[in-house]
């Protein structure tokens, strides 16, 4: 698989496919969705989709794809070269999230989460599919989240598609199970050759499977937690287990949208107590009279006079 | 998933980011001393001491002002600075911070030397204000002067003070609308761009406002004299105006209230932080509850349902 456009800028999102079969733009098609990467505290998640003539179901099975959990990694590399090779009729495309996509969507002002992103990136690809003329009749995808909701959403999202989406489809639909060899591959590659925009000099290679539970990914995580900056941006920042670490290890960054609750907050956003339009007159004139009221052309610029440097 | 962040406190930093006037760094041929940072009584305060900066040789006199806003730090090289602040090194008119001395003198009503005015056991630094090329030409702008031999003598001069002033005034203005600056009272965004000028009806504004910058650097009697002086009313703030009492009084005897309201507006009927919810409470609190009856109206005495 080449993933050289991803790794030219590993930063960003990025989407990859193969040719469009001659087939699928003219015989109705099924098509699957399915993604690999959600859990992992490292790396990207990918998401896949694999097309074909609804007439040659039959042929994928021969090609006896399955989940591709129950594979092991030179299975899923070898039906993945299968599957490149059926390029007379079936079809693939890939939408790599970046982690750092992941991190900043998440943790950006308004929150972005994971589930509306990977819905997105599944929308995206589905519709890329459509965009270059794959005549699209049924839509296969393992869920994320509650199943009804989802079909719901993909099936208003393009009308005139039979949209099924079930849990555990990666093993009852073979073109699903197309589609999850394709993203679990692209993960694969990605990770084990991650390529460091960061110039960190030398950097242990050795992070394991980059899942939250994994003692070599954790034990990767402590060893290179930067007190300033953190990580580097193969690491997902929105994770817990990363802010867990961030929190206890790192230097406290404040931001302006962190909460705060309470009186605190409140005088930092300078309002007032609404007690205050209550009492006495004369107590707030008093005190209006006493501070020196600094004039708007500073306070305005958040210039100050300093008493001390 | 957010959890409570503790501040540190600030630390003493021995870097700061300052933008200044050349002429901060421009050491002049004849000269001995490094410009320095020094503490002097702010005019406009009295009392507090605020941050001045003597270009080399005391010839130059600058004010320090610092750009300060929550949230911000500095990369600088390859170091990270907590503090976010900018610092602004502009240069003043002396003459701001010898007024005060000069009132002070003024008010024995002699003619004296300024050196002698200039005494401070607070900030004794004030006596190298007089060697700032600016101070002893321009103590003529409020001061009456005698010479006798070679020495001169001061006496200070309201007059003198408030046409200084008014000019003063007269060029913020006009510094004002070059620089486009909103001076309305609408305005509170320093970014907000007025499309039209409407140069008659802003006079007033800009008077006023230009008015205001000043009294930074003055007390706040020559501040008020000042606004007469410019023939401008003083403004009373809304916040001060109280509102009519809506009840009228009947009898010239003091009124004496029916209830006592104040004993709510002690301290533990004050503002309280809000609890935290989970985040299944703050679902729950979200749901339409229209139609819905209160867990307590079940609860409530049957005597109305019954007589239906």
């Amino acid at each position: 698989m080449d993933l050289s456009e991803f790794e030219a800028d590993n930063s960003v999102s990025c989407r990859l496919a193969s040719a469009i079969p001659d087939v699928c733009k003219t015989e109705d098609c099924c098509l699957g969705i399915d993604e690999a990467g959600r859990g992992p505290v490292l790396g990207p998640m990918v998401y896949g989709i694999c097309f074909c003539p609804v007439a040659k179901k039959e042929d994928l099975k021969d090609l006896k794809v399955a989940d591709s959990k129950t594979l092991t990694e030179a299975q899923r590399e070898d039906l993945f070269r299968k599957l490149d090779e059926a390029k007379s009729f079936v079809g693939w495309a890939l939408q790599v999230l970046s982690p750092n996509t992941i991190s900043t969507s998440m943790l950006q002002r308004s929150k972005y989460n994971l589930n509306a992103l990977s819905h997105d990136a599944a929308i995206g690809l589905v519709q890329f599919a459509l965009d270059s003329g794959v005549q699209l009749k049924e839509v296969f995808v393992d869920t994320v989240g509650p199943a009804e909701k989802y079909q719901e959403k993909l099936s208003q999202r393009f009308p005139g598609v039979e949209v099924t989406v079930r849990p555990k489809a990666d093993s009852l639909f073979p073109i699903v199970s197309a589609a999850s060899i394709c993203a679990k591959v692209a993960r694969d590659h990605s990770v084990k050759d991650w390529n460091f925009p960061e110039d960190l000099g030398e950097v242990d290679a050795d992070y394991g499977s980059g899942y939250p539970n994994d003692p070599k990914t954790k034990a990767w995580l402590l060893k290179e937690l930067d007190p300033v900056f953190g990580y580097p941006q193969f690491v997902r920042f929105s994770w817990s287990t990363t802010q867990t670490l961030l929190d206890s290890k790192a230097v406290t960054v404040h931001w302006d949208d962190d909460e705060e609750d309470g009186e605190k907050a409140a005088a930092r956003q300078n309002n007032t107590s609404m007690l205050s339009y209550f009492k006495a007159g004369s107590k707030t004139s008093a005190q209006q009279s006493n501070t020196h009221q600094t004039h708007r052309f500073f306070t305005e610029r958040r210039l100050q006079s300093l008493a001390t440097l | 998933m957010t959890t409570k962040k503790k501040r540190t406190p600030h630390s003493q930093n021995d870097r700061w980011v300052v933008v200044a006037a050349d002429s901060v760094v421009e050491t002049p041929k004849k000269d001995d001393s490094d410009p320095t940072f020094i503490r002097l009584r702010n005019p406009s305060t009295g009392n507090a001491a605020s941050l001045y900066l003597l270009g080399s040789g005391d010839v130059q006199l600058y004010e320090v002002k610092a750009f300060n806003e929550d949230f911000h730090s500095w990369f600088i090289g390859q170091t990270v600075q907590r503090d976010g602040r900018l610092l602004y090194v502009t240069p003043m008119d002396p003459l701001f911070l010898l007024l005060p001395y000069l009132i002070k003198a003024g008010k024995e009503g002699k003619f004296q030397p300024v050196d002698q005015v200039m005494m401070d056991e607070d900030f004794p630094a004030c006596t190298r204000l007089l060697s700032c090329i600016r101070s002893q030409a321009s103590l003529h702008h409020v001061a009456e002067e005698k010479e006798v031999g070679s020495v001169k003598f001061q006496r200070y001069s309201q007059e003198r003070t408030m046409e200084w002033l008014k000019k003063k005034v007269h060029r913020t203005v006009k510094i004002l609308r070059k620089s486009n600056i909103s001076v309305g009272e609408g305005v509170k965004s320093t970014t907000y761009v007025r499309v039209k000028q409407e140069s008659e009806t802003q006079e007033e504004d800009y008077l006023r406002y230009a008015h205001g910058l000043i009294s930074e650097y003055i007390s706040e009697d020559l501040s008020k004299a000042l606004l007469k002086h410019l023939q401008l009313p003083e403004l009373s703030s809304p916040k001060e105006v109280e509102p009519p009492s809506k009840k009228r009084k009947l009898t010239d005897k003091p009124l004496e209230a029916g209830e006592d309201y104040t004993k709510f507006n002690s301290s533990d009927f004050s503002r309280k932080p809000p609890k935290k919810m989970s985040a299944a409470q703050k679902t729950l609190a979200k749901v339409d509850k229209t139609g819905m009856k209160s867990m307590s109206a079940f609860f409530s005495p049957k005597g109305k349902a019954e007589k239906k």
